[in-house]
């Protein structure tokens, strides 16, 4: 189901990419360019951005956790340095970093 | 840089969190229950559904209530996959509202 | 057909739809509200569904049904059992799905992810992009979870968002965001209060707080 590419190991850095990619994607504006670790494999779902326009049932593909310092997602962050954030982000949304 | 979707409001600027409970309308709870039945039969997906919310103007996703919002992706959905014709659907609306019934469901 | 051919009993359990062309009171409690657009709307487009065939009264009853089950109070439970049983615990942490069904409780969500609340690290979710939230197992979320004041602050600035709830966390404690964006649902499992030690798990689950679920709140020691 996921031949082409090798996955993405837990706690590998990770950079979240910006496909430019118009219509639906579930990678929001704040994380793209940013460099994380991967927190969690979560196994392999369905494209979002296939289903968005019906076309289900397709190949499925691998999801991630992806873990970032709060820090360097926000320059300004006024909480404390050790402060977190995950979010779920597929495939091929990330590059080795 | 991408184009943000009007769903992708994370990091932007806003006001307090609004704490005041709203307890969900019977309406509301048997609409979710018809989006769930529509989504079980194969018809619609929830990934459509956020794409149709995403699709709507900046402005009708601002003015409309959640529910609202649901409403009016579902509608969008159906018209667009032919399920609905949109033009009977907006006149049948507009009878029902101008009614002011909820027994005038024909 | 005319307004009135259907009964007014409104027994959900007892509609009779089958050739009409709208099937049970489409509306209950709520006669007296003033009937809005969006309303209209999807009252036109039941009716439609039903009249063309595509579904019936009774299904979106059943459905209703099911819907109603879901509550804070059975992720209260799983939390409860969880505290008070070690082997159980791990279970849901390593399938909170499985571990629900321990509980009678039907989880419909791809995966439900548990994520615990410890002495230094505090977890809240949001979902930014939309309103994700474990509906099954919860309920409908809290109308502050899907506004766009929390979806877009949660993110940026956690900890003023907390302290609009009541909650402030010592310097060393790590505050940790879920973004719930795509295909997992997540639930906290918040931190036991002191003094618990002698309560049935009964008891223990009337403690938890629908918001202590996603991170909200805490979990107040009994009066």
């Amino acid at each position: 189901m996921w031949p082409d590419a090798p996955r993405h190991a837990l706690g590998a850095q990770v950079r979240i990419l910006d496909l430019g990619k118009p219509g639906h994607v579930r990678t929001p504006l704040y994380v793209r360019g940013k460099v994380g670790v991967i927190d969690q494999v979560c196994g392999d779902f369905e494209n979002p951005e296939e289903r968005a326009y019906g076309r289900v049932g397709g190949a499925r593909i691998p999801l991630y956790r992806v873990r970032f310092a709060q820090a360097d997602l926000w320059p300004d962050y006024e909480g404390r340095p050790q402060d977190q954030l995950v979010i779920e982000i597929y495939h091929h949304w990330l590059q080795p970093a | 840089m991408s184009e943000r979707l009007i769903s992708d409001v994370g990091g932007l600027p806003s006001g307090p969190v609004p704490r005041e409970e709203v307890p969900q309308l019977y309406w509301e709870k048997a609409m979710i229950a018809m989006f769930n039945v529509l989504i079980a039969k194969g018809l619609v997906n929830l990934d459509e559904f956020r794409r149709a919310v995403e699709q709507m103007t900046p402005d009708h996703y601002a003015g409309a209530s959640f529910y609202g919002r649901r409403v009016d992706g579902v509608a969008a959905l159906l018209v667009e996959k032919g399920i609905l014709d949109g033009v009977e659907l907006e006149r049948r609306a507009l009878a029902i509202l101008t009614a002011g019934t909820r027994d005038h469901v024909a | 057909m005319t307004a009135h051919d259907h009964d007014h009993d409104h027994d959900d359990a007892h509609d009779h739809d089958h050739d009409h062309p709208h099937g049970p009171h489409p509306t209950r409690e709520d006669d007296d509200l003033e009937l809005t657009y969006s309303e209209a709307r999807y009252l036109a487009m039941r009716g439609m569904l039903i009249k063309q065939g595509i579904l019936t009264g009774d299904e979106i009853m059943r459905r209703l049904a099911v819907n109603d089950l879901a509550s804070p109070h059975q992720g209260a439970r799983m939390v409860a059992r969880a505290w008070v049983d070690p082997a159980f615990k791990a279970r849901m942490m390593a399938d909170a799905k499985s571990a629900a069904r321990e509980l009678d409780i039907a989880v419909t969500e791809a995966k439900l992810t548990v994520i615990e609340n410890t002495p230094q690290t505090h977890n809240l979710v949001v979902c930014t992009l939309c309103s994700c939230y474990p509906r099954s197992l919860l309920g409908e979320p809290p109308a502050w979870y899907v506004s766009k004041a929390y979806r877009s602050r949660a993110v940026r600035e956690p900890r003023k968002v907390l302290g609009e709830f009541g909650l402030a966390f010592p310097g060393d404690v790590e505050v940790r965001v879920h973004d719930s964006n795509a295909d997992l649902r997540y639930m906290i499992m918040p931190l036991r209060p002191e003094g618990t030690e002698g309560l049935s798990e009964e008891a223990l689950a009337a403690l938890i707080p629908r918001d202590a679920l996603v991170g909200a709140a805490l979990v107040d020691r009994p009066a």
